[in-house]
């Protein structure tokens, strides 16, 4: 609809006669989609927490296969039904013959305050109606101002506000503006030799979508191996549902820039806004002192535990159902240095909806399980718990050696024969050969302390007592990352980013002690 | 359904019919725009020619201009034509609404329609506004009341509109006219909120080591109003800012010095639409500008790491894609400001798109890096081995970045150490470094497939 303008304007060039002109730009609309694929980048901003199902923050890349039967000469074709969160710079039309003259995205919609918009100072029809008789009277008006802060309309008698009177008043207009839509819609005009049917791409990057990764991991019996799943999640905010398409998601992370809102249409909703209307008999009402708020402290923590509850409800993912023998993922394909997943079968990717797919299932994963802490010298005194740690090798060898998009894991472990959460752990994205480390929660079984002791060469050095205790009735392998110089470089240990790895055995229901003498002046 | 009606229905059709009824109704046809000429900057300015015939009286004329943007900035405001000369101009946004028309009736007599609610019959009463505080206070003869104070329906009739009250923000002049009749004037006037910016769609074959490059031009009007069948310039740079400023991106590594036949208006590029095209309020347009095929590019692979920067865990690297604008081995064109998006085709042959970066004004010629994300696959881990202090005012600093690549085939890696202040010297290092300037120094890292390469530097440091 809203195309015709500009393909009058154009075409008033060659022919000035509008009338002319309307005939010779032929609409097209195109809102049968034959094929599409969906493919999903997540969220670049989200770390580990869920989608946000209202708006998810990611991105979607569309590709849409259309037939349309395009005349020959010059016509607008309009694609209906494309993505809520389109970007209308990111579209590109392939398969037409003779190329696109320009594209167009039009947001003037019709509404309301679309219509009084549109028909200012234009002649509309008002019609009263007699509560008493029924008797109903219409009355040729124009309308002089509106739609924001109210609507005036002109007629015979004189210059009235609509909907002032408290008599049942409205307006009949006498048909729908050509320049106003009923969505925001895109459209390309085309030139075509000959009138043809032609298969068409529509491709396009939209907002509104996400997707997030979720493993499950269930620890075997004796904790030495894992059986590690992953879950695809892929939510679409939007009100387009794209039926039997092909889904893939990208993982890795991309360069997005920042997109301006597009430009919106011009009128809000349509507000009939009077004069004041403040009578005898109200007045006093308006008088009444306001009522002063004061703070509850206990009710605003009863309110809080309200929201956080319905937080998880509404906004947390649904819990990944139990595994069930899941069909053989495919493995990831590389697009440039992003991994590429693609759902090996057709889906349904509903407005409005989140989906949940299998990404990868490995059996036997071997893992270590470790207590890992930085040694802070600045919580001298107090005990400090240790970061239970289970760590894997993303090596063929071990099990894994695939590419792991970033997300969340859960650890599971049997209890008896309950199944039960051990922690949840965020990783990042961690190619094939790399260390992956879960940092499932912290263990209040085994701690550390620091204290310091007095150097004979004060100016130079520092000494730090450090104590391990262990409250398990296993020996407790630990981690400690020592972030200073030490005296006495150490042989043989390992280097992560500028500290020294202190790999140590704490024997079970046992403590241990160890002094660091710190160099103040640099290696 | 013209049913049965007061007289007063009766009356008003008659006056349809005779013709006096507003005048207004005429201007529904169309846009009082004239042959309308637009030249749009990317900062979102643009100048808006209009050319329209004026009927003029000789002497003092006041014409209203309506269908200017509504974001008009009068300041800048020009009328010209043959014999007319400028009074004063006004440019009014003061909107009509019904409690303004309340407001400025006080003093005045409206008519009141009253209805009765039981019979339906109509009465007609005169009535003085005396007030419009909060609510309306009428004298009717010598009684004063509220209106609506009973809540029964009760119609409000202005006689008229209140002056310089309008619909829409509304351009008037005041001209002296030396002869009457039709008038040739141009109205020239700035606008904001009409801007554009390029968007480029990039096809990367790795394979070929080359790209096609598609350039769309798009423009934005949210002015408020619907320029009709506009003759469109689009000017690629922006008046005032430069010196440095406004750097949008590190794209350009290198400025060109090649030009080519395109139009210039000062040291700015000119891009004329072809057809003439009407660019509706509330749309965004795009517009074909430039279309190259087969441009060599080639991706690769960036780290920089900050003085004494180090990472517990291995450290994505940048994925970068070079490629040149000149007329030799590149796109031959200069780009317009805007954003380069990257696509590839994946194993069925499907493009699918893998970043995005936004370029500035770009000199044909120029050599470009486009960051278009993260690499899964290449990564690096800086780590600081030692630090010695050599005395009051020298140190000794070793670093270790060990790079991984986890692809099956063998990259190369840019590697760069940021920070060197002072006077810094690499005493020692694994690979032949390649200083850059003072305060930057960059390895050229081979990494073999699925394995990987440490390079060790030790840094010399005075200050």
């Amino acid at each position: 609809m809203r195309a015709l303008p500009l393909l009058l304007g154009i075409a008033a060039l060659l022919a000035p006669l509008a009338a002319l002109a309307q005939q010779a730009r032929a609409v097209v609309v195109s809102s049968r989609i034959d094929d599409v694929a969906v493919t999903v980048y997540r969220a670049p901003a989200r770390s580990g927490g869920p989608i946000n199902p209202n708006w998810p923050q990611g991105f979607a890349f569309i590709t849409e296969t259309r037939t349309v039967e395009l005349p020959a000469g010059p016509s607008a074709l309009r694609f209906e039904g494309v993505a809520e969160g389109l970007l209308p710079e990111t579209a590109v039309v392939n398969g037409l013959p003779d190329g696109v003259l320009e594209k167009n995205r039009d947001a003037r919609l019709l509404s309301p305050a679309g219509l009084v918009d549109a028909y200012l100072k234009r002649s509309v029809t008002l019609q009263r109606t007699n509560v008493k008789t029924g008797r109903v009277v219409e009355q040729e008006a124009v309308i002089q101002a509106g739609p924001n802060g109210g609507v005036i309309v002109q007629t015979a008698e004189g210059f009235e506000a609509l909907g002032c009177s408290g008599l049942p008043e409205r307006m009949i207009h006498a048909r729908v503006p050509r320049d106003l839509s009923a969505k925001p819609t895109l459209s390309v005009l085309v030139d075509s030799n000959a009138a043809r049917t032609v298969t068409v791409q529509l491709l396009y990057l939209a907002e509104g979508f996400d997707w997030a990764a979720n493993y499950v991991a269930d620890r075997a019996a004796d904790g030495r191996t894992i059986g590690l799943t992953g879950w695809v999640t892929v939510a679409n905010g939007g009100v387009t549902s794209f039926p039997n398409a092909q889904l893939n998601v990208i993982a890795g992370r991309l360069n997005k820039v920042y997109s301006p809102p597009l430009p919106r249409s011009t009128p809000g909703s349509l507000v009939l806004k009077c004069w004041p209307m403040d009578i005898t008999s109200t007045h006093p009402y308006w008088e009444l002192p306001p009522v002063i708020e004061f703070d509850d402290a206990a009710l605003d923590s009863l309110e809080m535990v309200v929201v956080t509850g319905q937080r998880r409800a509404g906004y947390a993912m649904a819990p990944p159902p139990p595994p069930p023998p899941p069909p053989a993922p495919a493995p990831a394909e590389d697009l440039g240095d992003l991994k590429f997943y693609r759902i090996p079968f057709r889906v349904d990717v509903s407005a409005k909806g989140q989906k949940q797919v299998v990404l990868l299932a490995k059996d036997n994963v071997p893992i270590e399980q470790l207590y890992a802490a930085t040694l802070y010298t600045s919580a001298a005194g107090r005990p400090q718990p240790l970061t239970l740690r289970l760590r894997a090798r993303n090596e063929e060898t071990d099990g894994l050696g695939m590419a792991l998009p970033a997300g969340m894991v859960s650890v599971f472990e049997m209890a008896g024969d309950r199944r039960l959460l051990v922690g949840e752990a965020k990783i990042g994205d961690k190619a094939k050969g790399e260390r992956v480390d879960y940092d499932v929660a912290a263990s209040p079984a085994v701690q550390y302390s620091v204290r310091s002791l007095p150097d004979p060469d004060p100016k130079k050095y520092r000494q730090w007592e450090v104590r391990l205790t262990n409250a398990r009735s296993s020996d407790a392998e630990v981690e400690m990352l020592i972030p200073f110089a030490l005296d006495r470089t150490p042989e043989g240990w390992e280097r992560r980013g500028s500290a020294w790895v202190w790999r140590v055995t704490v024997p079970a229901n046992d403590r241990l002690n160890r002094i660091f003498r710190q160099k103040l002046k640099g290696d | 359904m013209r049913a049965a009606t007061g007289a007063w229905t009766g009356l008003c059709v008659a006056v349809m019919l005779g013709g006096t009824f507003p005048a207004a109704a005429q201007e529904s046809a169309g846009s009082a725009q004239g042959d309308v000429a637009v030249t749009i900057y990317n900062n979102g300015q643009s100048l808006v020619q209009d050319d329209r015939q004026l009927s003029v009286r000789p002497g003092r004329n006041r014409i209203e201009f309506p269908d200017v943007s509504a974001r008009i900035r009068p300041e800048t405001v020009t009328l010209s034509g043959p014999g007319l000369s400028i009074v004063e101009q006004n440019f009014d946004f003061d909107l009509l609404t019904p409690d303004k028309l309340m407001d400025k009736a006080v003093g005045q007599t409206i008519t009141l329609v009253r209805t009765n609610p039981a019979t339906g019959v109509e009465r007609t009463e005169r009535a003085k506004v005396l007030a419009a505080n909060g609510g309306i206070v009428l004298q009717i003869g010598e009684r004063i009341e509220v209106l609506r104070d009973d809540g029964l329906p009760v119609r409000a009739v202005f006689d008229r509109l209140p002056p310089n009250l309008r619909a829409r923000p509304t351009l008037s002049v005041t001209v002296d006219a030396t002869s009457g009749g039709t008038v040739p004037a141009r109205l020239s006037y700035l606008t904001p909120n009409l801007g554009w910016t390029a968007d480029y769609v990039a096809l990367f074959d790795v394979a070929k080591g080359a790209i096609d490059i598609q350039g769309w031009v798009t423009l934005t009007n949210s002015t408020g109003t619907t320029y009709s069948n506009a003759r469109t310039l689009l000017v690629a740079g922006s008046s005032g800012g430069g010196g440095g400023f406004r750097q949008l991106s590190g794209a350009m590594d290198m400025a060109g010095t090649e030009s080519n036949s395109r139009e210039r208006l000062g040291d700015y590029y000119l891009y004329p639409l072809a057809a003439r095209t009407t660019i509706a309020n509330a749309q965004q347009k795009q517009v074909s500008f430039l279309d190259v095929k087969g441009a060599p590019a080639r991706s690769t692979y960036e780290y920089a790491n900050r003085w004494l920067g180090s990472s517990t865990d291995p450290v994505s690297t940048a994925s970068v894609l070079r490629f040149s604008t000149s007329r030799q081995g590149g796109l031959g064109e200069q780009l317009p400001a805007g954003t380069i998006r990257v696509y590839m085709r994946d194993g069925r042959g499907d493009p699918q798109f893998i970043g995005e970066n936004r370029i500035d004004h770009t000199p044909m010629g120029s050599a470009m890096s486009l960051r278009t994300g993260d690499a899964f696959d290449v990564k690096v881990q800086p780590t600081v081995v030692s630090r010695t202090r050599k005395g009051d005012s020298r140190w000794v600093t070793k670093m270790r970045y060990t790079l991984s690549n986890a692809r099956p085939e063998a990259v190369t890696v840019l590697l760069a150490q940021d920070g060197l202040h002072g006077d810094v010297r690499i005493s020692d290092e694994s690979l032949k470094s390649e200083r850059i300037s003072a305060d930057r120094v960059e390895w050229q890292v081979p990494v073999p497939a699925n394995g990987k390469t440490d390079v060790t530097a030790t840094f010399d440091t005075r200050y």
